[in-house]
């Protein structure tokens, strides 16, 4: 095998991290939990209550709720992508088995990448799933409400998902320099859940604000769902720089991720 | 070593490795013959599993050469670690998998061959039954041998194993020397570090004797035994006069009192009725006088620091 194919993660690489993910049932219980269980408990009560009582509770479904439900899916996808990205970062690390792992003679930037579409592939389908009830649950349940378009269902699944993916390679690049899956994950969320909408909320900041990975998610939040789907204020930007910022981030995440992983002692 | 280059399985020339200003392998030069059991000898704290992390690339070099199959390293790394299987310290897993899942995780970043040694390699260390359990429900001695077999799917023409002993019942003793003359008498190379002297006289062929990150001695234990200090056992009633006669005599280098009497490190072994009669004459009654068989741990004991602990 040439130099160059051994730092390509192969298929067997990637199904082998994915095998290390799906066999812990704690974390398919918890991912689970985040992603369908929400949305199901939550149409399951929403709806319940529309039946019982429906003028003062709305149908479970149409667009409002699908923003309602649509940032609880995007906000909590992302903590299950950080539990998931963190585990995946340093997994290898705490059970000791990144050094039977680097004396196969595999390089450790395969080891690195290889790790990143097992993660994705374990993490992502649980969100879909989740995505697509609440999707059905909006149409189904809409009753006097409007029901949203495939237009709108679908980019709001997109942007779901996007926001899943970029916090969970922040939160893999973090447990790659780190080490450590405990502090990876308190410190991503608390960066997602505290420190975004603090600062994201200083409009003395002004421009500074849109260098949020956070507030550039926001800023992709699809129009027709209003104010129901945002958290914190509205701060304009274009695409490219939403993009840019995005893009950046997971870059940076990534690089020091791989060069932490590539370089430390084994 | 009389062994060509060529068919050197391991080989380094200063190598060093520092961590800050200490210095925890010092410019070793190492030369390990195909198809041995080579026995890395030195107390606890000399240097012995650095050096094993350093040539398998899980740390980097301060300063020297390696070459592992005759491939420079880490030039070549990936190649050469390709046919080499080895255990650092304790060999490590993912508890919530199998020992089979274990397995097929480094199978995977060894190659579709790997996959297919599997089955045999749990054979041999004897874990076929088990391989199916999930390796948090383990005791340390499986933990041993399925560690061993995560080197085995390698087919490797060389074994590194970091204190494999550790941890293993006598019967896991006996089965693990068995094991390691079965994968020599195959043409393979075992290079085994270890503390405990007695096992690598049972287990190796060869040794390196290191103390302090340097190499001291290597060679082949036979000739190592040989080249050792003549020692003779002295069984006298007035051990404490008698110590202090032959501490005294030009030909005596070294005196160690134990259970058994005295024991006197000689320069020259035709000096043996010379200190007898030197204590004799002294009126001290000698009740034995036996020059001892030479052995690797008087030889361990010459060239290590414990030597001066000892005296």
């Amino acid at each position: 095998m040439t130099s160059f194919a051994m730092e390509l993660p192969n298929r067997r690489l990637v199904s082998a991290d994915l095998l290390k993910l799906r066999k812990r049932r704690g974390l398919v219980l918890v991912t689970a939990l985040l992603t369908i269980g929400v949305v199901v408990i939550a149409n399951a009560v929403s709806e319940t209550m529309h039946l019982i009582n429906s003028t003062k509770h709305g149908p479970a479904g149409g667009v409002t709720m699908l923003g309602h439900f649509g940032w609880a899916i995007a906000a909590l996808a992302s903590v299950a992508a950080v539990i998931v990205g963190a585990l995946a970062g340093s997994g290898d690390s705490d059970a000791g088995v990144y050094r039977e792992l680097v004396v196969t003679g595999r390089s450790r930037l395969s080891l690195f990448l290889s790790r990143i579409p097992a993660a994705l592939v374990f993490v992502l389908p649980f969100v879909a799933v989740a995505y697509a009830l609440e999707a059905g649950a909006s149409v189904v349940f809409a009753g006097f409400h409007p029901a949203p378009s495939i237009y709108l269902l679908t980019v709001t699944g997109l942007w779901a998902m996007l926001s899943a993916v970029v916090y969970f390679l922040l939160a893999y690049g973090l447990a790659s320099v780190t080490g450590s899956r405990a502090y990876s994950i308190g410190i991503v969320l608390a960066f997602r859940l505290a420190v975004t909408p603090l600062v994201a909320g200083i409009a003395s900041l002004g421009v500074v604000r849109e260098l949020l990975p956070g507030v550039a998610l926001d800023n992709l939040t699809p129009t027709a769902l209003g104010m129901a789907a945002r958290q914190g204020p509205t701060i304009g930007m274009s695409v490219a720089a939403t993009a840019a910022v995005l893009i950046v981030w997971a870059a940076a995440a990534l690089v020091v991720g791989g060069w932490r992983d590539t370089s430390r002692d084994a | 070593m009389t062994t060509s280059p060529n068919n050197l399985v391991l080989e380094t020339e200063g190598l060093t490795k520092r961590f800050g200003h200490r210095t925890v392998v010092d410019d070793v030069r190492l030369a390990v013959p195909r198809g041995v059991a080579f026995g890395y000898l030195g107390p606890n704290g000399a240097g012995k599993t650095t050096l094993i992390r350093t040539l398998l690339g899980l740390t980097s070099a301060s300063a020297g050469e390696m070459r592992l199959l005759g491939l420079p390293v880490p030039a070549r790394r990936a190649e050469a670690l390709a046919r080499v299987g080895a255990i650092v310290e304790e060999p490590r897993f993912h508890g919530h998998l199998t020992g089979r899942e274990n397995l097929e995780i480094v199978a995977a970043a060894r190659g579709r061959a790997a996959y297919e040694l599997i089955d045999s390699s749990l054979e041999e260390v004897g874990l076929t039954v088990r391989a199916d359990d999930r390796v948090k429900t383990y005791s340390l001695g499986m933990r041993q041998r399925l560690g061993i077999a995560r080197c085995l799917i390698a087919d490797p023409e060389l074994l590194i194993l970091d204190e494999p002993m550790n941890g293993l019942d006598p019967a896991g003793i006996q089965e693990f020397r068995g094991f390691v003359r079965s994968f020599v008498g195959r043409g393979r190379t075992i290079v085994l570090s270890s503390h405990l002297l007695d096992e690598v006289e049972k287990t190796c062929d060869y040794i390196a004797i290191v103390d302090q990150g340097r190499v001291v001695v290597q060679g082949a234990i036979s000739e190592l035994r040989n080249g050792g200090k003549p020692t003779v056992l002295i069984e006298t009633d007035e051990l404490s006069r008698a110590r202090v006669l032959v501490a005294a005599h030009p030909a005596v280098e070294l005196v160690r009192e134990d259970r058994t009497g005295l024991r006197a490190t000689l320069r020259d072994p035709a000096a043996v009725p010379d200190v007898n009669r030197s204590l004799v004459e002294a009126d001290v009654n000698v009740l034995r006088l036996e020059p001892l068989q030479p052995s690797l741990e008087q030889r361990f004991l010459e060239v290590t620091t414990r030597l001066e602990n000892a005296a």
